[in-house]
């Protein structure tokens, strides 16, 4: 094979991070040469990947690719697999996308940290770990990869050492990620023995049909380890101490990019190892934690008055949309779940990034201490605002279109079964959704609106690289909201029917005759089109605007001088000069949380935030999934 | 045209802000009985506002105490304009009974220029509402004056 | 050339349909106007004169004379910005929402559906909130809080009246759900309104009840209590900013009102039709005669689901505390809507 195929360029993708990741280590010792390195190793990953994009999604090809040339024998599969279909390729670009986005941010991020060059080693680790993950095709390998993420985002994690609360989150992190990392290599190993073959291909072929209690088991360890890496419920405190304590960008590859692999692993266990969503008990062990999660952990978030702890909350919300759509087994449902994973990505991406530039310019992010900084960091405010409307499905944004169609493959599904229980997800998903919008209301009131504390009078706007960063985020969150039709036909479409075409993915790998592909479509029943929609609205403000602007809209008296006029631009407040009184973030909607707080006493009490607790839920979400896996599979 | 209307509106429109400067509470429920049904002017457009952002017509009462004479200068400042000062009730025009206090700072007049006072202890409902009467037309003259 | 002349018809008539009808003008007057029966009709029940009903239009051009004072704290572009986005949202919303079989997007297609309304309904909400927000009044702040609140207890209940809407008229056309609401609406021209099945009825008396609860007034205004808290988000507007939240208010009482006509009267188009066919007009002055009382019809209903669900209400309550309200919603109005779902789906 000439060097200069395509069938190398996932290798290469994964390669150019890990040396990459060698070479900063080695060269990094000037701030350009490191951050150039860096730069360019996941540019040239991202380039890699899209160049995959016309053939693997558009043409629907499978690349499978045997490292050395080594590939079947024996008819068992010996070599080391690279796998490529479209969804390994969908979830590829999105890693691929965040790490580039987040290693821009990072330039200037990490600028004023000790040991740059080994935060560039540790993240450029983490992401090849996670590409390599997503496009191996075998499942040792994925576990490999796993360790390798694993422990890269746990010494990322902690690598602000000096920040309260690192060491301890990395801690716990690292024992619970443990427990996830062993119930995969535990399920691998079952797995191996029953079948004498780890490619995910043969597996594939093998399995479906043929359980014996044996691999029911290695169906709960895989299940129980895969769902560890994204934190669903009960694994989600994790998240929000990592989150809290790691540096921005690193939140960004956590939640945008670790926690998809956990998806990616879900999904290729369920859809392809097993095959078993034609059964019912599994679409609903799928659909329940999917659900849980988005609504335990949205109610979390309401709780929270930390900023980056209050996203990580809501980034297993919006992970448990995905796991959802993708339990419906509809190809809706699946091609939406990506859809939102995909946004999910970009619009975390870009609230964490706020949030860090955030914590750069003022020092903390406890939002009862922050406050007006709209008037110090008017651009970062607007990134934030298009990054808090896309997570809370406000339309035109990119959270709305999935969302929406979301809800769409859940009530199809409930009238198609005729369960019910479906309609109770559509209605827990849609207000979910309005509880988000809640907590960013709140995040925008007590970060970036609301009374300016006078220590951060002199806060600076943040500086270039990072908005650029944001910037990027922010373009794919409208362009991606805009174009609902054109990424579903493109992106998430060719993923689901890659998920519908297992047949191909085996016969790919193991060389026999492919069969023919089955189109899929997506059927939506509702109606949006947002291009049209945003022409109106354009119409209509711009109207109105040049109404107000005809009378005189914008004469408006401001204090223009230093000088205080008597105060009339003060803010009125009964004529107490001295007394402001701000609401607390963490009790802004006490309205809710009142009537809720039984629910919420009992969630308190149950977060203890000792790493025993957590554990023990481990053990306890590990035995429940086996006696699961043992009684319906 | 507009301009026209808006001058009209002023007129028909006027909210009120009501400022206890240390009032014996007399005046303030004279004022709150303007609006009830009673009375009820409502018809002509009168409505009590929250804040002085959204008024037009302060109404004082009470002889303005030195406690509260910054507040209230801060909040009449508040009020964007055109707006309307109006006095109710004989303390903030002459300090009636508390003239000579030590804690008495006003008349009002001193400190902003007041454009109906409503005399009487209390004065009666038809009183005020013919005073407010005046202070509406009042600021219709003022947002004829502005260009 | 022709194609270009017939775009430019187009665009004419989508401009005419987003200025005029059922566009801002339309908005603007109807609106006013609702509020003014509301004021007038509150009065009268209270045995007062009340002010006159064009009362809302003196308001709103007297607000447009007054300063706008920006404060201090206040970040300029989002304190001005806030009230014309909520605005022309709001008025984009209105242009979703059907005068009976007329809709505005008849040839070229639906825009959004059940759905986006919902979503589209939040703009206008989220607007006020920022446009409170970037002041840093505090004021603002509890007004924030308690808005975000109703939003979130309105919420529940019009998601399941909305979802046994779709499951109805799905249902009943054979096709599993409609979510468009042009599709449920000639549904009802065909077979009757929907408030006139047993399902829907509790459905048809939630929304009734959110009507108050979306549109902030009595006893559900703990958002803009003007007495407690100066009228929360709105405490430290003034001027045509003001103005202009005001007049967003006053649409939003439009916009509910004939949603509800849209989702459960979308019937009683159909007599008006026949009624202008029996008369023995036919033709183009039949249409024009037709969608002029089909209007007419509208606005009338609309008033009389204000005068019902805000007038009535209002000169008859007192205020409820936040969490009384966000209690109310989630238990008696969810559970309305909870039957006519269950109802919907077991095919009554």
């Amino acid at each position: 094979m000439n060097w200069l195929s395509y069938q190398h360029f996932p290798i290469y993708a994964i390669m150019v991070l890990f040396l990459g990741a060698f070479l900063v280590v080695l060269l990094g010792k000037n701030r350009v040469v490191r951050a150039a390195l860096a730069l360019l190793s996941v540019s040239a990953s991202l380039a890699l990947l899209v160049a995959l994009v016309p053939r693997v999604m558009l043409g629907g090809e499978i690349i499978a690719y045997w490292m050395g040339g080594r590939g079947m024998s024996g008819g068992y599969a010996m070599g080391i697999a690279l796998e490529v279909d479209a969804l390994s390729l969908f979830f590829a670009l999105l890693v691929a996308v965040a790490v580039f986005v987040a290693c821009l941010y990072s330039i200037q991020y990490m600028e004023h940290d000790d040991n740059v060059s080994q935060y560039y080693t540790l993240f450029l680790l983490l992401a090849g770990g996670v590409l390599g993950l997503v496009l191996s095709g075998d499942l040792f390998n994925m576990f490999v990869m796993v360790e390798i993420l694993t422990f890269a985002a746990v010494a990322l994690t902690a690598f602000r050492n000096t920040v309260t609360g690192a060491l301890e989150a990395a801690f716990k992190y690292l024992v619970v990620g443990s427990i996830g990392s062993v119930c995969i290599l535990a399920g691998t190993i079952m797995l191996y023995a029953q079948t004498h073959t780890l490619s995910l291909a043969q597996l594939s072929l093998l399995l479906p049909g043929n359980l014996n209690n044996a691999t029911k088991l290695a169906f709960a360890l895989l299940f129980v380890g895969f769902g560890t890496k994204a934190f669903l419920v009960p694994f989600h405190p994790l998240a929000a101490d990592a989150h809290g304590a790691a540096p921005a960008p690193i939140s960004v590859l956590i939640s945008g990019v670790l926690t998809k692999s956990g998806i990616y692993g879900i999904i290729r266990l369920v859809y392809f190892l097993f095959q078993n969503m034609d059964l019912g008990a599994i679409r609903f062990l799928l659909v329940v934690v999917g659900s849980l999660s988005m609504f335990v952990c949205v109610t979390m978030a309401l709780a929270q008055h930390d900023f980056k702890r209050l996203l990580a909350f809501h980034s297993i919300s919006q992970i448990g949309y995905v796991l959802t759509a993708v339990g419906l087994a509809t190809t809706l449902g699946v091609s939406s779940g990506l859809y939102h994973a995909m946004n999910h990505t970009i619009f975390k991406g870009l609230l964490f990034l706020a949030a860090g530039a955030v914590l750069h310019e003022t020092g903390t992010t406890d939002l009862n201490q922050l406050g007006g900084l709209a008037k110090r960091m008017p651009r970062t405010t607007a990134l934030f605002l298009i990054g808090a409307a896309s997570i809370s499905g406000i339309p035109p944004f990119n959270g709305f279109a999935s969302k929406w169609l979301i809800y769409q493959a859940a009530y199809q599904k409930a009238v198609e079964s005729g369960h019910i229980g479906y309609l109770l997800v559509t209605i827990v998903a849609l207000v979910t959704s309005t509880l988000t919008l809640a907590s960013f209301i709140k995040v925008s009131q007590s970060v970036f609106f609301g009374r300016l504390p006078e220590r951060f009078e002199k806060v600076k706007e943040a500086p270039f690289g990072m908005r650029l960063a944001m910037g990027v985020f922010a373009l794919l969150c409208v362009a991606t909201g805009l174009l609902p039709q054109a990424v579903v036909k493109t992106l998430t479409l060719p993923a689901a029917q890659a998920v519908e075409n297992v047949g191909r993915y085996i016969a790919a790998a193991l060389g026999t005759e492919m069969p023919a592909i089955r189109t899929v479509t997506a059927v939506e029943i509702g109606v949006w089109n947002p291009i049209n929609w945003l022409l109106l609205l354009g119409v209509s403000l711009l109207s109105v605007t040049l109404v107000a602007l005809l009378g005189k809209y914008d004469r408006v008296s401001e204090n223009e001088g230093a000088v205080r006029a008597g105060g009339k631009y003060d803010l009125f407040f009964g004529g107490e000069k001295s007394v402001h009184s701000q609401v607390g973030g963490g009790d802004l909607f006490w309205g809710f949380k009142h009537n809720w707080r039984h629910y919420f006493s009992f969630m308190h009490d149950l977060h203890s935030g000792v790493v025993n607790d957590y554990a023990l839920w481990a053990a306890l979400a590990l035995a429940l999934a086996i006696v699961f896996s043992q009684i319906v599979l | 045209m507009f301009k026209k209307l808006i001058e009209e509106s002023f007129g028909k429109s006027p909210w009120l802000f009501h400022i206890n400067a240390g009032s014996c509470n007399g005046c303030d429920i004279e004022l709150v009985s303007v609006l009830t049904p009673r009375f009820d002017a409502e018809r002509l457009g009168f409505k009590l506002a929250g804040t002085p952002r959204h008024a037009d017509i302060v109404v004082v009462t009470g002889p303005v105490t030195r406690q509260s004479l910054q507040r209230v200068l801060t909040a009449i400042e508040q009020v964007p304009e055109p707006r309307c000062i109006v006095t109710m009730g004989s303390c903030p025009q002459s300090g009636n009974v508390f003239r000579g206090s030590y804690a008495i700072a006003g008349p009002l007049s001193k400190y902003v220029p007041v454009d109906v006072d409503i005399a009487g202890c209390t004065p009666k409902p038809e009183a005020v509402i013919d005073g407010l009467v005046k202070a509406a037309e009042i600021l219709r003259e003022k947002r004829r004056a502005m260009k | 050339m022709l194609n270009s002349i017939a775009f430019a018809q187009t665009a004419l008539l989508y401009l005419g349909y987003v200025l005029i009808f059922p566009g801002f003008l339309f908005c603007f007057v109807v609106g006013l106007l609702l509020t003014g029966i509301d004021r007038k009709v509150v009065a009268r029940m209270q045995r007062r004169v009340g002010p006159p009903v064009l009362q809302p239009f003196y308001d709103f051009f007297k607000l447009c004379g007054k300063e706008t004072i920006v404060p201090d704290a206040a970040s300029r572009t989002v304190f001005l910005l806030a009230p014309l986005v909520g605005l022309a949202s709001l008025v984009v919303l209105q242009l979703f929402i059907p005068v009976f079989k007329f809709s505005v997007f008849g040839s070229l297609g639906e825009v959004a559906d059940l759905i986006v309304i919902l979503y589209l309904l939040l703009i206008p909400a989220v607007a006020v909130m920022l446009g409170g927000a970037s002041t840093g009044s505090p004021y603002a702040g509890v007004g924030l809080s308690r808005e975000m609140v109703t939003v979130l207890a309105v919420e529940l209940p019009l998601v399941l009246v909305l979802l046994s809407v779709a499951r109805v008229v799905g249902r009943e056309t054979g096709r599993a759900l409609v979510f468009s609401l042009n599709t449920i609406v000639s549904f009802q021209t065909v077979s009757g309104s929907l408030i006139t099945r047993v399902s829907m009825i509790p459905a048809a008396l939630a929304m009734l009840m959110i009507i108050p609860g979306e549109t902030g007034s009595h006893p559900f205004d703990a958002a803009e209590a003007e007495t407690e808290i100066c009228e929360g988000l709105l405490a430290e507007y003034s001027g045509a900013p003001l103005a202009v939240f005001k007049l967003s208010h006053a649409v939003k009482l439009l916009t509910m009102t004939s949603l509800f006509v849209a989702l459960f009267l979308g019937g009683l188009g159909t007599p008006i039709a026949q009624l202008v066919a029996a008369v023995g007009l036919s033709g183009e002055l039949a249409a024009a005669v037709t969608m002029l009382l089909q209007v007419l019809a509208l606005v009338l209903l609309c008033i009389v689901l204000t005068v019902l669900t805000i007038s009535f209400v209002h000169a008859v309550t007192a205020r409820l505390r936040i969490e009384q309200l966000f209690k109310y919603y989630w238990t008696v109005v969810t559970a309305l809507a909870l039957i006519s779902l269950v109802l919907a789906w077991y095919g009554y």
